[in-house]
């Protein structure tokens, strides 16, 4: 599994930026490297440009896992004198690299600010790199034991609990000019081939919004 | 035939009496002003049971369709049948509107998915499919005869018939079925089809849904020109009008001058196109009634009603 990112445009980092000056590069080594948007190689290129549009780098560091309180502590750590003379911080690992870096400074350093250089797209299935498919929201109510491990609330554009609905033809889906799959045509070929389809035809119940609709944690010890 | 156990509009009525049904279609626009719905209305309330009111039907926003069956009731007395998708409003929202929209004396709603935001003329629009076509049905149910919303009681529940929509045309045709089985278990009390026009496919279909036991009433599109029958071929997905159907409305087009004599053919066309087609259905026992939903052509209910009797 794979957290998916994208990069931001250049301009709308600089425009993120642009109110400080010495910048602190912390690019993550994991999912990010992997799609291109963090690790060694993308923290250089940031770097450079940056320093071409006139900022100053205080350091640049690729820490195996930002989204990991533990690891940022040890890592944050090592860096705390270019810490110092940073005025801000500028992550290129997806959302929970943000929040995980936030975290750890806070006591720290709660006046350095921490900018993001992508956008995070969705929790990601990997054909080969470059080729990344949403197939789970993380919902946290997983229905794949009834609809052939075949996410609706994912594959169907409405997210709906019973379909297909009105918008398919041929299989295919209003949304999008009828070129992907209608995920509960899909749903439906996979229970038929499990011999299955009593599951089908269930009718399931809403999602339960009332645990889900919300900011979730696990803890268990 | 279905349960109907107790019947508070015209429509659970006939549901109730087995009668042969007829039903329009109104598609309130971009507008506040409905003088023009209202006047279609009038003309079509002498034939029909009563008349669906659509919910912005693409996505694209027009007037709200509870506001606008009330409206229509009021002004016309014709009955409606308010079309609800579940793409604007959550559950908590959609419960509420059960109450608001009988309290506005709707006793009719045909419970629709939606065609999603993204279609749309404001596709940045949350889509939120909260609830889906089946488990509208189901919330309507609960409210209704049990008089409770999630089993909390209601003070004076609405007493309000529930609908949903049938697609004969579905490739694959089985996910559809099976999909009406689960709206059959939430409890629709009636089916109205999307527009068909290919006989053996919709008897098929039919034939299969029968064994759920919800009446329904057969989607047909009478096409008032060749310009509306050739646009309905060429931009609705998964409905093909026939080719000699379009090549016979194209020589009407081409061979009547006089505009009276030109109406004159297309309706008497219609007419000839859909008697047989209703007549063969109703011989086989598929059907419950008809539900025409050409805006914009109510002159051709007289015809419909001619087709209707004479098929019976």
């Amino acid at each position: 599994m794979t957290i998916i990112t994208t990069k931001k445009p250049f301009e709308e980092v600089i425009g993120a930026i642009k109110q400080t000056k010495k910048i602190a590069i912390i690019s993550c080594g994991s999912c990010a490297a992997m799609c291109q948007t963090g690790g060694t190689e993308e923290a250089k290129a940031m770097a450079e440009k940056l320093e071409m549009e006139g900022f100053e780098i205080t350091t640049v560091i690729v820490p195996e896992e930002v989204c990991d309180n533990r690891v940022m502590k040890k890592d944050l750590r090592k860096i705390e004198e270019d810490l110092q003379n940073t005025d801000a911080i500028l992550t290129l690992s997806c959302g929970l690299g943000v929040a995980s870096i936030t975290e750890v400074l806070s006591n720290k350093h709660p006046d350095i600010p921490v900018f993001i250089g992508t956008n995070t797209e969705f929790m990601g299935m990997t054909e080969r790199i470059g080729r990344f498919y949403m197939r789970c929201r993380g919902c946290g109510d997983c229905l794949l034991n009834e609809t052939g491990g075949i996410c609706p609330i994912t594959t169907c554009a409405k997210s709906l609990m019973n379909g297909p609905c009105g918008g398919m033809v041929d299989g295919k889906c209003e949304v999008g000019n009828y070129e992907k799959d209608c995920g509960w045509v899909l749903i439906y070929e996979r229970l038929k081939e499990l011999g299955r389809l009593d599951l089908f035809t269930k009718l399931r119940d809403p999602v339960d919004w009332s645990e889900s609709g919300h900011q979730r944690e696990v803890v268990w010890r | 035939m279905a349960e109907v156990k107790k019947a508070y509009s015209r429509l659970g009525e006939a549901l109730a009496k087995d009668d042969f049904i007829l039903t329009g279609e109104l598609e309130p626009e971009k507008t506040t002003d409905l003088s023009h719905t209202i006047h279609e209305a009038k003309e079509m309330a002498p034939y029909v049971i009563a008349a669906n009111v659509t919910d912005s039907p693409l996505g694209i926003v027009t007037i709200n369709s509870m506001a606008a069956s009330h409206i229509i009731q009021r002004e016309t007395g014709l009955e409606c049948i308010w079309q609800l998708t579940v793409r604007d409003v959550n559950k908590l929202g959609i419960a509420g509107m059960m109450m608001g929209g009988h309290a506005l004396g709707l006793r009719n709603v045909l419970s629709l998915t939606g065609d999603h935001t993204a279609l749309g003329d404001m596709p940045e629009s949350k889509p939120v499919f909260d609830l889906d076509s089946a488990t509208l049905v189901k919330l309507v149910r609960e409210m209704v005869d049990k008089g409770s919303i999630n089993g909390h009681e209601i003070e004076n529940p609405p007493t309000i018939h529930v609908g949903a929509a049938a697609n004969p045309n579905a490739n694959p045709m089985e996910s559809e079925v099976l999909k009406i089985a689960r709206k059959a278990q939430a409890g629709a009390e009636f089916l109205q089809t999307q527009v068909v026009y290919d006989l053996d496919k919709t008897i098929e279909f039919l034939r299969e849904i029968k064994r759920y036991n919800v009446p329904v009433l057969l989607g047909i599109f009478p096409m008032k020109s060749y310009g509306i029958a050739k646009g309905f071929d060429t931009f609705v997905p998964g409905v093909s009008v026939p080719k000699d159907i379009l090549s016979q409305w194209k020589s009407i087009k081409n061979d009547f001058t006089d505009k009276k004599m030109q109406k004159e053919a297309y309706d008497q066309a219609n007419y000839e196109f859909f008697k047989p087609f209703i007549t063969e259905l109703r011989r086989k026992d598929l059907l419950a009634g008809v539900h025409c939903m050409a805006v914009h052509y109510p002159r051709i209910f007289p015809k419909l009603e001619e087709v209707i009797k004479s098929t019976n």
